[in-house]
């Protein structure tokens, strides 16, 4: 993609006010990109499990096992997220000598599309373990809730991350 | 270009390599792998952290000797390669539990680093070995896991059951998760996940031979019991079969003495149907003879009801035949008293003379009619005869 289309100037937009540098994967620089959000969704998700762990900790010590419990399992499902995501697929780069397909501009929209979308969910992911933590902080609200909603909020940043690879995937034949 | 092999051995966690040691003719480069990550360390300061990429240029060749000899790169260049994917530590443990008895087996951790933690691992290439390997980490955490972890959830089972309790091995994965994180969050380690694997204690050792010999126990119970069951069963089949041995046997005399009771049977019933010949035959001739018989005996009563008859007869018309005579001689009487009277002749005399001459005449009469004998006669065969038959109706015998 050598200019970035109109449709989609607001996505990358939305991204580069997270990650500066950003561009959209214009040529030549599709690796950093990849990497820079990939980056990006793990530093957020340890930010989410920094929160958890500072839930665990006063839970377990004070004697409340429930929302340790869960608290716990919301660190679990941080590091398989921050894991899947270390681990996921990059490629597009050398199209034409690895045998994949060039990418077309149209599987570059969905791919920035998509990288605006988790990257807003992971940061919901972060606001709700904030929240979590301040629950318990100020006693007001039901923390195990909002502990459980944050697990299933990083649940849902793996499946959704999960399509990602869908996307790449699809370059890898040539049609 | 030379590839620069950091790691040698699956047990090497990191390694804090010396740029200035490696230097060599041509260049170096490094391949980082997703799960590796390479931390700079240029002139004292931490540098770029990598991880993902074709580490070029990392050290030797021309241009890094010019570099150097001119003075325009860093003085001290160090690098620090760690892996940072999950990796699974087994810490050796012995301890008790709360009622005395002695627990051992292994912490099995695993462990996993961030990307901004490697340079983390300075802390312990301060004071150790330039590569960190998984033996020497071990030895590093081994007693704090020990002391935090260990020995306080042993103090709190109760029972050598209570090992393998889910709740125990939940109980000690927060332990470790609380416990730990000081030690590891400094050596730059992040705790995935912490379960303990505990050997058998003693006393678990001994309830294993005690179901062990149990189960032997049961077994030879139950091969005792199949064996006498099958036993039995011969007993029973053995028992079942001289049964209908036995029955056969008895089948086949019955059907003998069947078979030889029907032969009878058949000459009984040939015998039967003789004699029922001969009685019929027998019975005819009799029922001819008592048809004879009664012919005769109607003959006779027809006979004697004629000789009655006749007798009646008889005797009717010696009736009559008096009694005219007794009118015409009480007419004759009466008109000679009437001609008596009229001629003044009845007299007493007269009248004695006519009653004595009327009784004798009555007398006369009475001597005639009972001249017949009346007195009654037996047969030789008990029945009573009347006067004037001339047979016995019964047997028919003449009577004289």
């Amino acid at each position: 993609m050598i200019g970035t289309p109109l449709d989609i100037l607001p996505y990358v937009r939305g991204v580069q006010l997270i990650l500066v540098g950003y561009n959209g994967y214009t040529k030549g620089s599709r690796l950093e990109n990849d990497k820079m959000v990939r980056e990006e969704i793990t530093r957020a998700t340890t930010r989410v499990r920094s929160h958890m762990q500072n839930v665990f900790d006063s839970q377990f010590k004070g004697g409340n096992v429930d929302v340790a419990r869960a608290a716990k399992q919301c660190m679990e499902e941080c590091d398989y997220l921050i894991e899947d995501v270390a681990k996921a697929v990059s490629g597009m780069e050398h199209a034409f000598l690895s045998g994949q397909r060039s990418p077309t501009n149209k599987d570059l929209k969905k791919l920035i599309k998509h990288d605006n979308e988790v990257i807003e969910m992971v940061t919901k992911g972060v606001n709700l373990a904030n929240s979590s933590e301040h629950s318990i902080a100020t006693e007001e609200g039901n923390s195990k809730q909002i502990v459980m909603q944050t697990t299933q909020m990083i649940s849902s940043c793996r499946g959704f991350f999960a399509e990602r690879t869908r996307v790449l995937a699809g370059l890898k034949q040539k049609k | 270009m030379n590839e620069f092999r950091w790691r040698d051995s699956p047990d090497t966690i990191a390694r804090l390599v010396n740029a200035e040691n490696i230097q060599t003719l041509s260049k170096q480069q490094v391949m980082l792998k997703p799960n590796e990550a390479c931390a700079m360390i240029i002139d004292g300061r931490i540098g770029d952290i990598l991880s993902e990429t074709l580490l070029k240029s990392m050290a030797g060749g021309f241009s890094r000797w010019i570099g150097d000899k001119m003075g325009i790169t860093a003085n001290d260049r160090r690098l620090l390669f760690a892996m940072t994917g999950p990796m699974d530590y087994w810490i050796p443990f012995e301890g008790q539990i709360a009622d005395g008895e002695k627990a051992k087996g292994y912490t099995n951790l695993r462990l996993r680093m961030n990307l901004e933690d490697v340079p983390k691992l300075l802390n312990y290439f301060a004071n150790n070995a330039p590569t960190l390997t998984r033996d020497g980490l071990i030895s590093i955490i081994a007693d704090e896991v020990n002391a935090r972890v260990v020995t306080p959830c042993l103090a709190s089972c109760t029972s050598a059951s209570g090992l393998r309790d889910a709740s125990f091995l939940e109980r000690f994965e927060m332990t470790a998760e609380s416990e730990m994180r000081n030690l590891l969050s400094n050596l730059g380690f992040t705790l995935l996940k912490a379960f303990p694997i505990t050997n058998p204690t003693d006393m678990e050792l001994v309830q294993k031979h005690r179901a062990a010999v149990q189960a032997k126990t049961a077994g030879t119970e139950a091969n005792v019991e199949a064996q006498l069951a099958h036993y039995a069963q011969t007993e029973a089949l053995t028992i079942s079969r001289i049964e209908l041995e036995t029955n056969v046997a008895r089948a086949k005399a019955r059907g003998q003495v069947t078979i030889e009771l029907e032969a009878e049977l058949k000459d009984v019933r040939a015998k039967e149907a003789n004699w029922e010949a001969e009685r019929n035959h027998e019975r005819g001739k009799m029922e001819l003879r008592v048809d004879e018989a009664d012919a005769k005996t109607k003959r006779a009563m027809d006979m004697f009801a004629e000789v009655q008859g006749r007798k009646s007869n008889r005797i009717a018309n010696q009736q009559n035949f008096q009694n005219q005579r007794m009118e015409n001689q009480n007419d004759f009487q009466t008109k000679m008293m009437e001609m008596a009277a009229d001629n003044g002749a009845l007299t007493a005399e007269v009248m004695q003379e006519f009653l004595r001459q009327q009784t004798a005449q009555k007398a006369v009469d009475g001597a005639g009619s009972e001249s017949v004998n009346n007195s009654p006669k037996v047969c030789s065969c008990g029945t009573g005869l009347s006067p004037g038959w001339k047979a016995c109706p019964s047997c028919g015998t003449p009577i004289a």
